[in-house]
């Protein structure tokens, strides 16, 4: 799979949360872009992008409930009515299109009620629409409040979250979280030193043995359930 | 918990602490929660068809 992430960010280098997340990029599959960070848009190139990428990410802080004008500027030039529907071709159709936010506000400040008073999803009414136009696909928003008040144990799990978000199948069931990981364990215990890859392949067997277990009770049940549906 | 469980999150705790890398960790660590997952996934799923084999309706 190829995932383009867009960020848009004026002051990337000061934000913590961005240079986390761009520390937490999967190692391969990924093309990335800041779009604050270019001298102008090239169209032709953006749409080439577009264009290659199987899952499209946009990547921002929340500014007054919605994207940062640089990812508005980059909508309003690449995001050309031929180019996504005017010719009846729809070149995006089908690809999916995720949003990564932060916050700098809690989760529950965005419902009806909180502080905020809106929800992630009203506030990024128009992104979605845009992406029901191009006949693109809207995947369920990773939201990241707070990210100054996160301890260590909530990083690391972040850490894999953004990286499911940006690379694993939807939708994000345990057997598309246990096809992600059966297909990057091989990968990880070449990564480990000498005297841990033992234990780091005796894990894999456990994981790869409870998968196939429950790949089982799933067909026990499904069988079940066929013959008392008679 | 199982003695089991235990056992394979301690190793897994082990490995994901010798990680130089932050994001080396990050995996080992998720994969714990994964499995976990999958533990209460067999389990309930165990308890259905127990539940739907010993149905007094199908007997």
């Amino acid at each position: 799979m190829k995932t383009l992430v867009l960020v848009a960010h004026p002051h990337l280098a000061d934000s913590s949360s961005q240079q986390f997340l761009k520390e937490s990029l999967p190692a391969t599959g990924i093309d990335w872009e800041w779009l604050d960070g270019q001298q102008a848009i090239d169209v032709d190139r953006e749409q080439t992008k577009l264009r290659q990428a199987d899952r499209v990410i946009l990547q921002f802080p929340l500014y007054w409930f919605a994207a940062p004008a640089s990812l508005k500027q980059w909508e309003d030039t690449v995001l050309t009515r031929k180019f996504v529907y005017g010719d009846h071709r729809y070149p995006l159709a089908d690809k999916e299109l995720g949003v990564v936010v932060t916050t700098g506000m809690p989760g529950k400040a965005f419902q009806r009620g909180g502080a905020e008073g809106i929800t992630l999803d009203a506030a990024l009414a128009p992104l979605a629409a845009v992406t029901q136009r191009a006949k693109m696909t809207w995947l369920p928003t990773l939201a990241i409040h707070q990210f100054g008040y996160l301890n260590e144990s909530e990083k690391l799990q972040l850490v894999i979250r953004y990286q499911r978000y940006l690379t694993q199948a939807q939708p994000d069931s345990l057997t598309s979280r246990q096809t992600w990981f059966a297909e990057r364990l091989p990968g990880m215990i070449d990564r480990l030193p000498a005297d841990q890859q033992a234990k780091g392949k005796l894990i894999a067997s456990v994981f790869e043995q409870k998968s196939a277990d429950l790949d089982q009770l799933a067909d026990t049940l499904a069988l079940i359930k066929e013959q008392s549906d008679d | 918990m199982t003695e089991n469980a235990a056992w394979l999150n301690e190793q897994i705790d082990q490995l994901a602490q010798q990680q130089a890398k932050f994001t080396d960790r990050a995996f080992w660590l998720a994969l714990k929660q994964l499995i976990a997952e999958q533990d209460r996934r067999a389990d309930q799923l165990g308890g259905e068809v127990d539940g739907r084999t010993w149905s007094p309706d199908q007997w």
